[in-house]
């Protein structure tokens, strides 16, 4: 079961986003962080169940904090929400190991459904 | 003096409005990525307010040399209202010709004409899909004027500091770019005036209305 979920975004207001669309499918603890780095230091520290990523950001972009996380955690569930949707960036984010894609601005139901499908592939991992 | 970004926008409409324009420089970099080979690395955007007035001094400071820059300025019009301004350095000539057609002309007269045609439509699709998107999120429609092209003189580079009206103050969202591997960056500028202000801050609490 998804517990805890990680936001990574440089924009406040991105992250109030996410989190309304999450809160309205489910409570969940929700731990934010405001840059690359920042998401790094807070994955290592809370080992959340599921991170939401954006790319464009100061200090450390999501591609590095991507690859930093699939390195301290292979089995990490990270879903990059993101403005750019260049074939390139997406097929980027999933070699690094993304679990999937979702172009900004993400619907709350788009949301809700890839929460599910992180659900049952913990579900599948953890057994 | 320049204008505080805050007296206009809240904190919150400053941080909509940011993210606004970072989702439609990405959907406007997807689009070129869909019509040209090209990957395109974006900056972060940044948003800042500035007097008309004050406006050609920022356009010297970010454009230093109007001998070294194709400036291109594309018009739109509806509730929201303004420029799109996109600057490349004109040293990555060759490499802009070469973006579309590998097979460009060493003649130099040819070279300008293959370059100002390439830059006018990398305009029109950057500016038309990022304006674009600001505008489909807000909830409004757009018309644009034909791009042009303002190169190489120092004339038209006057002409476009002088076409802003003082008095007036100017948002300005800028990000920075670069094509990757192609040696070439610059950036996109969109500027609208306060007439688009009171407009902005009512689009921008209806946009997060929809997720609150």
């Amino acid at each position: 079961m998804v517990k805890v979920i990680l936001i990574v975004d440089d924009s406040p207001i991105a992250r109030k986003m996410l989190k309304n669309s999450i809160i309205k499918y489910k409570e969940f603890d929700i731990i934010e962080a405001v840059n690359g780095q920042d998401g790094v230091d807070k994955y290592t520290a809370n080992k959340p169940d599921l991170t939401f990523m954006d790319l464009t950001m100061p200090v450390m972009n999501g591609y590095e904090a991507l690859q930093k996380i699939k390195e301290i955690d292979k089995d990490s569930l990270v879903i990059v929400l993101t403005a750019d949707i260049q074939p390139k960036s997406l097929a980027s984010v999933m070699a690094l190991g993304a679990f999937t894609v979702i172009k900004k601005p993400a619907k709350p139901e788009s949301i809700q459904t890839i929460i599910e499908k992180a659900e049952l592939k913990l579900k599948a991992m953890r057994g | 003096m320049e204008p505080n970004l805050n007296d206009i926008f809240s904190s919150d409409e400053k941080d909509i409005l940011q993210e606004i324009m970072n989702i439609a420089f990405g959907n406007a970099t997807a689009d070129l990525a869909q019509v040209i080979d090209i990957y395109v690395v974006l900056s972060v955007p940044n948003i800042k307010v500035i007097d008309i007035g004050d406006l050609p001094h920022y356009i010297k400071q970010n454009i230093p040399s109007s001998e070294n820059t194709s400036i291109l300025q594309q018009k739109f019009w509806g509730e929201f209202r303004g420029s799109g301004i996109l600057v490349f350095p004109q040293t990555s000539g060759k490499d802009i010709a070469g973006i579309l057609d590998d097979q460009f002309s060493d003649d130099g007269f040819t070279l300008h004409r293959q370059k100002t045609e390439i830059l006018l439509e990398i305009g029109n699709i950057l500016i038309g899909a990022c304006v674009g998107k600001v505008s489909e999120l807000l909830g409004t429609f757009v018309t644009y004027s034909p791009p042009h092209l303002i190169v190489d003189d120092s004339e038209g580079h006057n002409n476009l500091i002088n076409s802003f009206e003082e008095n007036q103050t100017a948002i300005v969202m800028k990000t920075i770019f670069e094509f990757e591997n192609k040696n070439i960056n610059g950036f996109l500028m969109i500027l609208t005036d306060n007439e688009s202000i009171d407009w902005l801050r009512h689009a921008l609490q209806n946009f997060m209305e929809s997720y609150e």
